[in-house]
């Protein structure tokens, strides 16, 4: 009665080369290609514009994490992540100004210390800020269906827009101008200057600090369980609402410094910029694989280099005109063809 | 998982009204009596509060009073129980109370906060986001897909209406029955009711097209994929004069399109309308209401059909539905082309009415607007959906300027109240979902999945067809 | 007597987990076939294949001689077999006669401009499937209930009775029902072994059933397939594998920790 398996498996449904990985791989082709004619025209522009699109790459990164923190423990899209983002900077350059009385072109010593100062305000801001709008506005809706709190969210960013159209107007806010723009180097006419590579060494540190506290420590474990599995982590006796409130604070803190270092780096913000911004780092994130911390970071900077060439490069670029169209477009392409994006795995069977 | 009852603050008002009801009813009424009764009273309170708040401020408006009674008329009878015809009673007189809106508008009295009346152009706008809103109901209320880029099919039906009745394609010179149109005219020029038509069915195929790559994805991925759509939209409208420098104008970018052709048949337009009786606003009102009706009907008839109970099914269990034979894929992009079709049409005949087209309003902002319409009134219920829409619209045009003026001058405030109006609708959204998500007036079965929750497990290994 | 369905060399993977592996099973048709194992064993992701809820990562699934491993669940329903879930999965806010309805879905033929223009052939197809979504009602033990009552309102032996008549609208050759009698009291277990049987006499199906319930296992079944860790451990009648060495140890062994 008793039945052997027999071997080998018959290879009947194994994938073969289906017309999106070609199409794809076609696309990645062409793309590759246009960047070395241009990198060919151009060589010095091109290594330029590489550099720029590092350094927006590392802002949409610490955005994009968010995005993902909060995706992975509660499966939402949180639409108000980009306006929080945009109110992190509104405070920066407020607190850069009145706080530390910062004014354009200041330099020494005095200047670090008051933009370290403005970072920690403008990161405990937006934690808490993220944390009050999860309590209010999520927590309710916990046990509802899906959709309700995706339409929440959406409501929330509206709101927090127009708390910074009260606030600060409907026009762009000067910030005030205090990143040097010296050289770092000048290697055959390519220069890197002072203001971006800050940009890269206030990110790092703040990365690193995120992945040991979500690798390391015990809220940082805490977290991952939740993710894993609500259920089950509050059986173990993890207090699952004080982790959510804990992912939505890194969340909002990490926006907290993506503000702040837009607002010093672009120099100046308004009120409808976080949606836009929040959209294009939520692709981010996608594109790296939701739920993925390295991920968003590698497709962050992905975008931003992609962002960076199609706005800076000359042959056949479509221009900034695009750049939001082109952006959309990958987000869909990939949540289409691959949804799992480009670390990530696929989702293990539920249902 | 149980069902919840809240405790409201109005638990004791609710308790004396029972024992009321039971003294004058006796302890065995039927149903129909009890209602009737508490409609009754509603209304007695209604009229009698209106009255309190109303006289001092406006002394007495017999307008006030006469609404009063038709309300009263509309609301309290128990019109449904006279077999057959008793059902069509209230949309019957509903309809005729629109239909003759233009007649009185201008003799109502004036609301308290909000002002006058909507004047009848208004009342043309309102229309128009009804019928989107029914259109879009078809696929958030029914299918239970969070569409984000509505905004697209109302572009789409917009453009092709100014493409194809305006000078826009000059080198061209086609018309085919354009009302009022001199044929010396450059330009492409078809009759509007044709376009109206071809407007829905492009729409309703682009709904399709891009329905079919997007519909297999989980709910939230859907609606920020719809929304991506919807950004890309008026980037395309915008950035459309000269297509990647090849020259071919095709949206004429910023400036948009205009003018565009009118309705109308023969010699004669809406625009210029015919003596003091057609006005071109009451003309394009009552082509509304028509086309309303029609997008009414056609979302009641779908409802009720085959298709509208695998819409509801897959709302509520997608795997079960599969499991019952529904073929996913299929039956969500047909949710999708109705209610693109119904927004390409309401988006066409709105730029007719408006004889142009910008990017400008194709913005992410409408799109939530629309939905925030769906939402307030009730998702899947299209009379809910429909006051949601009439009302949010009334706001965008008139409403919240007239709310605003109130409170500067009452309060002393200085506030440009619909400068915020977006936020206003977000706040709208977010009370309602925490506090009412069935909406103001929902439908019996919305308002019981929110007490009980769904089964919203995604169907995620199967590749459905 | 030919086989109505037949799984060729089976094959599911999570990950690198082995859910179910390389399993070779028949169901004759007119049988009542039972699939039995401890949990975990992979019952349900073998159901789930068959149902087309998963893609098999390899493997043949062969029904009336034809390959529907992979096909999306909707063609698998199509091709005449209707299920069950272990967890009742109705659709809650529709009535008990819509729950049937939607089970008649691809019965119907109305189109989208059809039911908007109400053609009398509409009508009469609407009339028609409900007399027999009534009939379905009845004959399923649910003609004392309120047709127009929401499912979710029904008592679990209802919703039990109202799932089976869901899956008998689709006309099923096949029958899947998982886990049935979970949650029932020994009386309503009792009466829904009886009605299974019926189902086979009355309605020509054929049955597969994944049960924990061992009186109702030997009680109705043709034969018995028993499952652990994903392999088919043994086959045969009920009374074989009463007496069945491995099955014995299967159940004690991982049955008496897991439980």
């Amino acid at each position: 009665m008793v039945t052997e398996a027999r071997r080998p498996p018959l290879p009947l449904l194994r994938n073969r080369p289906s017309f999106t990985t070609v199409g794809g791989l076609t696309l990645v082709a062409l793309l590759i290609v246009w960047l070395i004619v241009n990198l060919v025209k151009t060589p010095s522009d091109f290594a330029e514009i590489f550099l720029i699109g590092l350094t927006t790459g590392c802002i949409y990164a610490l955005v994009a994490l968010g995005y993902t923190l909060v995706y992975g423990i509660l499966q939402l899209i949180n639409f108000a992540h980009g306006d929080v983002f945009m109110l992190g900077a509104m405070m920066s350059a407020t607190v850069a100004a009145s706080v530390f009385g910062l004014t354009s072109g200041q330099s020494g010593v005095v200047v670090w210390l008051a933009v370290f100062g403005t970072l920690i305000i403008a990161m405990a801001f937006c934690g808490t800020l993220n944390a009050t709008i999860e309590f209010v506005a999520y927590r309710p809706l916990r046990n509802a269906p899906r959709l309700a709190p995706l339409i929440t969210a959406i409501g929330v960013s509206f709101i927090l827009q127009n708390v910074g159209l009260a606030w600060k107007g409907p026009n762009y806010i000067e910030v005030v101008d205090v990143l040097p723009k010296s050289q770092v180097f000048d290697i055959g006419g390519v220069t890197y200057t002072w203001n971006k590579l800050i940009v890269v060494l206030i990110t790092v540190p703040v990365l690193i600090l995120l992945v040991w506290l979500v690798e390391r420590t015990r809220q940082g474990k805490a977290m991952r369980a939740t993710a894993q599995d609500m259920d089950a982590s509050a059986m173990m006796g993890i207090n699952v609402n004080r982790t959510i409130s804990f992912t939505f604070l890194i969340a909002g803190a990490l926006a907290g410094a993506a503000g702040l270092l837009y607002a010093l780096y672009v120099t100046n913000v308004r009120y409808d910029q976080g949606f836009q911004l929040g959209l294009i780092a939520f692709t981010a994130a996608v594109l790296g694989g939701v739920g993925n911390l390295p991920g968003a970071v590698l497709g962050a900077i992905c975008i931003g280099l992609i962002q960076a060439f199609n706005e800076g490069l000359t042959w056949h670029a479509p221009g900034s005109d695009w750049t939001q169209s082109i952006v959309f477009a990958i987000l869909i392409l990939i949540l289409v063809f691959r949804p799992e994006g480009l670390l990530g795995e696929r989702t293990p069977e539920g249902g | 998982m149980a069902i919840r009852r809240r405790t409201g603050f109005l638990d004791p008002v609710r308790e004396r009204v029972e024992v009321l009801e039971r003294r004058v009813l006796g302890d065995d009424a039927g149903p129909v009596a009890r209602r009737t009764f508490n409609r009754g009273l509603s209304a007695v309170i209604v009229g009698f509060l209106g009255m309190l708040i109303l006289a001092p401020l406006y002394g007495f408006s017999v307008a006030a009073i006469l609404a009063w009674l038709v309300f009263v008329v509309l609301y309290v009878p128990p019109w449904e129980v006279i077999p057959r015809v008793g059902r069509f009673v209230r949309p019957l007189l509903a309809l005729s109370l629109a239909a003759t809106y233009p007649f009185y508008a201008l003799n109502m009295f004036t609301i308290p906060i909000f002002g006058a009346f909507p004047d009848v152009a208004t009342g043309v706008k309102m229309l128009v986001f009804a019928m989107m809103a029914i259109g879009l109901n078809i696929v958030v209320g029914y299918a239970g897909l969070l569409d984000l880029g509505y905004v697209a099919f109302y572009a789409i039906g917009s453009y092709t209406v100014a493409w194809f009745a305006s000078i826009q394609f000059a080198h061209q010179n086609i018309h085919f029955w354009p009302a009022g149109v001199p044929s010396s005219l450059p330009g492409i020029h078809i009759s509007i009711w044709l376009l109206l038509a071809l407007a829905g069915i492009l729409t309703a195929i682009v709904g399709v097209i891009i329905g079919l790559p997007t519909l297999r994805l989980r709910g939230d991925y859907l609606a920020i994929v719809t929304l991506g759509f919807g950004e890309i939209m008026p980037q395309v409208a915008r950035n459309g004069d000269d297509f990647f420098g090849t020259g071919f104008n095709l949206t004429n970018g910023p400036n948009g399109i205009t003018p565009i052709d009118s309705p109308g048949f023969g010699s004669f337009t809406f625009l210029a309308g015919h003596g003091s009786f057609f006005t071109p606003d009451r003309l394009f009102f009552w082509t509304a209401i028509l086309l309303v009706l029609f997008t009414v009907f056609c979302s009641l008839r779908l409802r009720d059909s085959r298709l509208g109970r695998a819409w509801i099914a897959i709302r509520e269990d997608e795997t079960a539905a599969a499991a019952m034979g529904v073929p996913l894929m299929r039956t969500k992009t047909w949710a999708y082309a109705a209610g693109a079709f119904f927004g390409g049409i309401a988006g066409g005949y709105y730029a007719s009415f408006k004889s142009a087209t910008f990017p400008g309003d194709f913005f992410f902002n409408i799109s939530v607007l629309i939905l925030c319409m769906v939402i307030l009134g009730g998702m899947g219920n299209i009379w809910g959906v429909m006051v949601g829409a009439l009302f949010l619209e009334y706001l965008d045009s008139e409403g919240l300027a007239n709310t605003g003026a109130w409170l500067n001058s009452n309060l002393g405030l200085n506030i440009d109240v619909p400068k915020y109006e977006f936020g206003i609708f977000g706040l709208i959204l977010v009370v309602v979902m925490l506090f009412r998500p069935q909406g103001l007036i929902p439908s019996a079965r919305r308002k019981a999945e929110f007490e009980v929750g769904v089964h919203d497990e995604p169907l995620y290994n199967a590749t459905h067809g | 007597m030919a086989d109505l369905l037949r799984a060729e060399l089976l094959r599911k993977e999570f990950g690198g987990l082995v859910a179910v592996d390389d399993v070779d099973f028949t169901i004759p048709t007119g049988t009542i076939v039972s699939l039995i194992g401890p949990n975990g064993a992979g019952k349900t992701t073998f159901f789930n294949m068959l149902t087309g809820v998963y893609k098999p990562t390899s493997g043949k699934i062969i029904l009336h001689g034809e390959q529907v491993g992979g096909k999306p669940p909707h063609a698998i329903t199509q091709r005449g077999v209707g299920r069950t879930f272990q967890n009742i999965r109705l659709f809650q806010t529709m009535t008990a006669l819509e729950n049937v309805l939607v089970g008649m879905h691809t019965q119907l033929k109305g189109g989208i401009v059809q039911s908007i223009l109400k053609t009398p052939k509409i009508r009469r197809e609407e009339r028609e499937a409900r007399v027999h979504a009534r009939e379905l009602l009845r004959f399923s033990g649910l003609g004392d209930v309120d047709e127009e009552e929401y499912a979710r309102n029904l008592s679990y032996g209802d919703q039990r009775r109202l799932e089976v008549a869901r899956a008998l609208a689709i006309e099923p050759k096949l029958l899947l029902l998982d886990e049935p009698t979970a949650g029932m009291n020994p009386q309503e277990t009792l009466e829904f072994t009886a009605f299974v049987a019926k189902l086979r006499a009355d309605r020509e199906l054929t049955i597969l059933l994944i049960e924990h319930d061992m009186r109702v296992v030997m009680g109705i079944s043709d034969r018995v397939t028993v499952f652990d860790y994903g392999e088919k451990i043994a086959e045969g009648t009920p009374a074989e594998i009463q007496k069945n060495e491995r099955v014995i140890e299967a159940y004690l062994g991982s049955g008496a920790t897991a439980a």
